[in-house]
């Protein structure tokens, strides 16, 4: 359990020291990113906990989510409809989903 | 299997930490950017550039009022009147003129030809300060020494400023005087009135004119210091 926190921390620092920046145009994106990221950690949490845990597809899960979700705001930005929204909603919603499953686990351990 | 997930789960942690740093990093970048102070910053400017604005006024409205000493002040009226810098009011003459409202005959097909341009206006007021007018101003813009009368497209420009017809030229001096010096046979009402221009002449006892309402600047003449001798 103390790994992923780990992991997290080194990313804070590497992301911290590295001179990235992104444009405010594409804060939007980005935010879409983050969540699907999240969700996708979250979602791997859970299965790590429930005990069935596939590398594959939570890798896959992980990459695509992100650029899925960040890819389909954009196109949602091109056609007028604004998917930002529908993409914060439903990742928003299943990191709670899953936060709350995680925390059952370990409740009922 | 338990143990290689919490790696995978780790190493992408990694990527989600550098994620969130940038993330951070954006939205404050957001926060301080231009596009979210612009409007705050704009408001300030312009509550700002406001009070100058209303401080200048003032400033100008001070400098504007007459020295205390009398023979002074005179002279700084007379000169003002003079510059065009004081509304006036007297006899004189009230000119409306405007373009020919009759539809075109077949033997007149320029339109050109029964336009008030520049030069009929120019000439009434040549007419008008030979015979003594005193202060002319059209469409209420004053005339100065520096006033144009120039064909500007459509328009004819005075003070800088673009009128399009009718004009109505006000002119302060002896009102008898005045009207006869453009009424004379052959002169010019009779030659525009020949293209079809309509001129109307109202003699009057209250004429009133407005101050220039510009502003002096002179960026190339300068007073001789030699007094001009």
């Amino acid at each position: 359990m103390f790994l992923p926190i780990i992991g997290l921390m080194i990313g804070l620092l590497i992301g911290k020291f590295l001179p990235i920046s992104m444009p405010i145009e594409y804060a939007k994106y980005m935010s879409v990113a983050l969540l699907a990221s999240l969700d996708s950690v979250f979602g791997g949490l859970r299965a790590g906990s429930e005990g069935k845990f596939d590398n594959l597809v939570f890798m896959t899960g992980f990459f695509t989510n992100a650029f899925m979700a960040a890819g389909l705001v954009y196109i949602g930005e091109r056609i007028g409809i604004d998917l930002y929204y529908v993409a914060l909603l439903t990742f928003g919603l299943r990191v709670f989903q899953n936060l709350a499953i995680i925390r059952h686990y370990f409740l009922k351990r | 299997m338990h143990k290689q997930g919490q790696f995978s789960i780790s190493v992408v942690c990694i990527i989600l930490g550098i994620m969130l740093a940038i993330q951070f990093r954006t939205t404050q970048d957001i926060r301080s950017s231009a596009q979210y102070e612009r409007a705050d910053d704009l408001m300030k400017r312009i509550m700002q550039v406001e009070k100058e604005r209303t401080a200048l006024e003032d400033q100008v409205h001070d400098l504007r009022q007459p020295p205390g000493d009398d023979a002074a002040a005179k002279d700084l009226e007379r000169i003002k009147i003079g510059a065009g810098l004081v509304p006036l009011q007297g006899t004189g003459i009230i000119i409306t003129i405007d373009n020919t409202k009759q539809a075109l005959s077949p033997s007149n097909k320029n339109p050109n030809l029964s336009q008030i341009r520049d030069e009929d206006i120019l000439k009434i007021l040549n007419e008008l300060r030979a015979a003594g007018a005193e202060a002319i101003a059209i469409n209420n813009q004053r005339l100065i020494a520096t006033s144009e009368v120039r064909t500007a497209g459509s328009f004819i420009s005075i003070n800088n400023k673009n009128f399009a017809t009718p004009f109505e030229i006000k002119a302060i001096g002896d009102p008898v005087a005045l009207e006869n010096a453009l009424k004379i046979r052959g002169g010019i009402i009779e030659t525009i009135q020949f293209w079809g221009i309509q001129v109307v002449i109202k003699q009057s006892t209250v004429v009133e004119l407005p101050a220039f309402k510009g502003t002096f600047r002179f960026q190339y003449a300068h007073p001789d210091q030699n007094g001009g001798k």
